[in-house]
């Protein structure tokens, strides 16, 4: 069972080759130009980790501009400042994982209008998203945008109320079934007096109710800081975060033996993110065929990876109205449970739109990119090779014999010329498989 | 609980395989009505179901307001407050004063309240509870790659008879998992106007032989891939065809400019267009209200009740009122007894509102209980089943299909 996590050996047979890169660079960040796959793919499978995983930095990548976007404190600023961080992948699954956890801790900026707040707890999640989850957990339960978002700032001794320790033990920490409905009015009675005020958490002891409680079978008068610890010393919590990253990195339904093989890592590791999802990135499971284009693109691994496949520049703001346009708002998840993801990513529509945004985007028509596309043509002589460029530069050069064949009745349709360029990459966006990560 | 499944209960909903489906669906009587002109439904199998789903667990009790009860006024001392105003119905219940245009039409017997609509077990959880709601199982545990809606269900049946696009979602590009189906690929509609292919090399959409055209015509392995093949090509046949369908539709009525308003008239284009679909859906969030509830409540249903009375004037406009019926439903009610935030927390059963033509009398269900709660929660006294087993078969689909089991029905219609 322990083998599924055991380290991948690329093989003469089964090597780490142009694919095998995309599919890392996909899944641990937002992908990456054909010229760094191939560089990747050529120095190997250390290097490609070392890539997606650089060696720990203090800083968060982009403090200095975070302090500009929240002297703004516009919703649309913040959230292009967040595409501009995910487009830039300076750390790729430090990008990648803020944004995980914004789906895990779904915060939404309808219901806490304060942009300010938002940016932070996204900050928090650069900062911390690859730490031990203990912190993490308790940072979000001293996190203003959530307490605000799940009334847990009118939660106080005399008046308790139940919103921010039911999603804390449903959606954050544990998983439904792990807790009873006592569990859940006792957790939130030991986070009454957890408010805010002007803008930062602040423990109000008056409001705390100092009590005994009794939560998940540990008794006495807990704070907040025993629930936390209560919630993640336990087996459900571990299972619950494995299941959750099985499905963001392998495969929308776990089996129960990865879960358990995932859990039990995570468990060694200290309970460290980081340390239990390099161990995932280069195991067998990560590379096997059960993992390979098994999910559904979200709008932002399609239209930040379309735009980084192709190596260009494109405006933040115009990619993130895209992105909300295909359903994924940063900032503004549906509710408390994130996106729905998968499956209901791709309706008819939205993959109209899909397509009709990489039209728009190679003709240079509304997001642009710069350099144009076509420079990776140059060296082209034929329809052939032209569609052999488009299938490497956007699908690692993976496609069924029929897909090439489409793809090189559209080369041979169209000319060399910038026009013909943007139908041949426009035709590749357009099949099912670039609708896969 | 009033209905009777065919099935004990702890056996779990029957989830028909695909052999059975397609035989049920073979086996449905109005079938051969709708063979007609390919996509196109000829004239009697045009009846449309609306369902608005109100997100986030509406207050059942400060909708229908059990106004005469002095425990309602114990229990919620403050929120109470919403009785003034409120519009009586005959059961001695009332309705909270924003749904003044909902009154009216109960009163003509063109909308019904369902007291107590639950099912057994209920989850506090948001989620998990409208899933349940949404796979029509109470037993629903978690989303597979097969899990599939009753309206998704509903939409194979309407598909399998020759239906194009029987369903749709409306308000986001998002498929919520009620409308989920098997074999057919339901469609998320934001702006009618995006459904368009476009060719990259100039601005209008792929011309008819345009080669581009040709990537959809490759065979896709099963699973994923096949899936993501299918939406294509639903897409690329829907490009322009929905534009032209919706082009027939003549706006008479103003529209409030909400968010249920604009899906709502999305509704009656489709419902007028004649494109054939005929199961629509739509969520308005909000209602998860823990904290300082009245003023967020009353404004809800001022929006809902300001959109359904646009959407009917113009369905009566274009002469379709009668053939199109809208389900209001909530995952769950709230606690019964407010909280100390000024809100309620999650409860269990709630009413939910059935809008038509010649339905029977203007409430159903007995009047909640006050006195006989389940943990603090309102006891569920009719199936949420019953009331879409009545909704299928007005619609002339197969309920026992859809459902998995016999339901004895809400008594919405007479008869």
């Amino acid at each position: 069972m322990r083998n599924l996590l055991a380290p991948w050996q690329p093989s003469a047979q089964d090597p780490f080759d142009l694919r095998r890169c995309g599919h890392l660079l996909r899944r641990a960040g937002f992908g990456a130009s054909l010229a760094v796959r191939r560089r990747l793919a050529r120095a190997g499978l250390d290097a490609a980790l070392q890539h997606v995983m650089p060696a720990a930095s203090a800083a968060a990548p982009a403090d200095a501009l975070l302090d500009e976007v929240i002297a703004f404190g516009e919703r649309a600023r913040v959230r292009a400042f967040r595409v501009w961080v995910a487009l830039q992948c300076v750390q790729p699954l430090r990008a990648r994982m803020a944004v995980f956890w914004h789906d895990h801790f779904a915060t939404s900026d309808a219901k806490v209008q304060d942009p300010r707040a938002m940016a932070l707890q996204l900050a928090t999640f650069d900062r911390l998203g690859l730490g031990r989850f203990d912190d993490l957990l308790l940072a979000m339960c001293r996190d203003p945008a959530l307490l605000r978002w799940l009334d847990n700032d009118v939660n106080t001794r005399r008046q308790p109320n139940e919103n921010f320790a039911r999603e804390l033990l449903e959606l954050f920490a544990l998983g439904r079934g792990a807790y009873t409905e006592t569990d859940v009015r006792e957790a939130a009675r030991a986070f009454t007096g957890w408010h805010v005020r002007d803008g930062a958490f602040r423990f109000a002891a008056h409001l705390h109710d100092a009590g005994v409680k009794r939560v998940l079978g540990v008794e006495g008068p807990l704070g907040g800081e025993q629930v936390v610890a209560a919630c993640v010393a336990r087996d459900d919590s571990a299972r619950f975060l494995a299941t959750r990253w099985l499905q963001h990195f392998v495969h929308p339904e776990p089996e129960p033996a990865e879960i358990d093989a995932l859990a039990a890592c995570y468990r060694e590791h200290d309970r460290d993110v980081g340390r239990t999802l390099a161990v995932l990135l280069r195991s067998r499971l990560f590379f096997s065929p059960r993992a390979y284009r098994s999910r559904i693109k979200s709008p932002a691994d399609f239209v930040l990876g379309t735009v980084r496949a192709l190596g260009g520049r494109a405006v933040p703001s115009d990619l993130a109205r895209t992105m909300a346009t295909l359903g994924e708002a940063w900032l503004e998840p549906p509710s408390v449970e994130g996106w729905r993801g998968e499956r209901a990513w791709l309706s008819p529509g939205a993959w109209l739109l899909r397509c009709n945004f990489v039209a728009d985007l190679v003709a240079g028509r509304s997001a642009r990119l710069r350099p144009a596309a076509s420079v990776w043509f140059a060296d082209d002589d034929g329809p052939a090779q032209r569609a052999g460029t488009a299938l490497a530069l956007l699908l690692d050069g993976d496609a069924s014999p029929a897909a090439v064949a489409a793809i090189e009745a559209v080369a041979a349709a169209h000319g060399d010329d910038a026009p013909g360029t943007a139908a041949l990459l426009h035709a590749v966006a357009c099949l099912p498989e670039y609708q896969l990560l | 609980v009033n209905t009777n499944p065919s099935r004990d209960p702890e056996q779990g909903v029957h989830r028909p395989d695909r052999r059975e489906f397609l035989a049920a669906a073979a086996a449905a009587p109005w079938l051969h009505l709708a063979r007609g002109r390919g996509r196109w439904l000829p004239h009697g199998d045009d009846r449309v179901l609306v369902v608005l789903e109100l997100q986030g667990g509406n207050d059942g009790l400060n909708t229908v307001i059990p106004v005469g009860d002095a425990r309602y006024a114990a229990l919620r001392p403050r929120l109470a407050a919403v009785r003034n105003g409120a519009h009586a119905l005959p059961d001695g219940t009332a309705l909270h004063a924003s749904l003044g245009h909902l009154h009216a039409w109960l009163r003509r017997n063109e909308g019904v309240v369902v007291h107590g609509v639950g099912y057994p077990a209920p989850d506090r959880s948001h989620f998990r509870s409208r899933d349940i709601w949404h796979t029509a199982d109470p037993q629903h545990q978690r989303v597979q790659a097969g899990t599939t809606g009753w309206l998704g269900r509903a939409a194979d049946l309407l598909a399998a008879a020759g239906a194009f696009v029987p369903a749709a979602a409306l308000g986001g590009l998002e498929l919520p998992l009620v409308l989920r189906a098997r074999e057919v690929t339901v469609p998320s509609v934001l702006r009618p106007e995006d459904f368009q292919w476009l060719a990259a090399d100039h601005a209008g959409p792929l011309a008819a032989g345009d080669p581009t055209r040709a990537v959809l015509a490759a065979a896709a392995e099963p699973g994923l891939h096949a899936f993501a093949a299918e939406v294509a090509r639903t897409g690329a046949r829907l490009a322009g065809e929905l534009a032209t369908a919706l082009a027939r539709y003549r706006p008479g009525i103003d529209y409030p400019d909400t968010g249920t308003g604009k899906a709502l008239q999305l509704a009656a284009r489709l419902a007028v267009s004649g494109f054939g679909t005929r199961l629509l859906h739509f969520g308005q969030s909000g209602y998860d209200t823990h904290a300082v509830q009245v003023p967020t409540h009353a404004a809800l249903l001022r929006e809902l009740d300001a959109a359904l009375d646009a959407f009917r004037r113009d369905l009566a406009a274009h002469g379709a009122l009668d053939r199109v019926v809208v389900l209001v439903h909530s995952e769950f009610g709230r606690r019964v007894a407010e909280n100390a935030s000024h809100g309620t927390d999650h409860g269990a059963a709630g009413p939910v509102f059935v809008l038509g033509t010649g339905l029977a009398g203007s409430v159903r269900g007995a009047v909640p209980d006050l006195q006989r709660l389940d943990d603090g929660d309102l006891v569920a006294t009719t199936d949420f089943r019953a009331v879409y087993a009545d909704l299928l078969r007005w619609l002339g689909v197969d309920a026992r299909a859809v459902l998995g089991g016999e339901f004895a029905g809400a008594g919405l219609w007479p008869g």
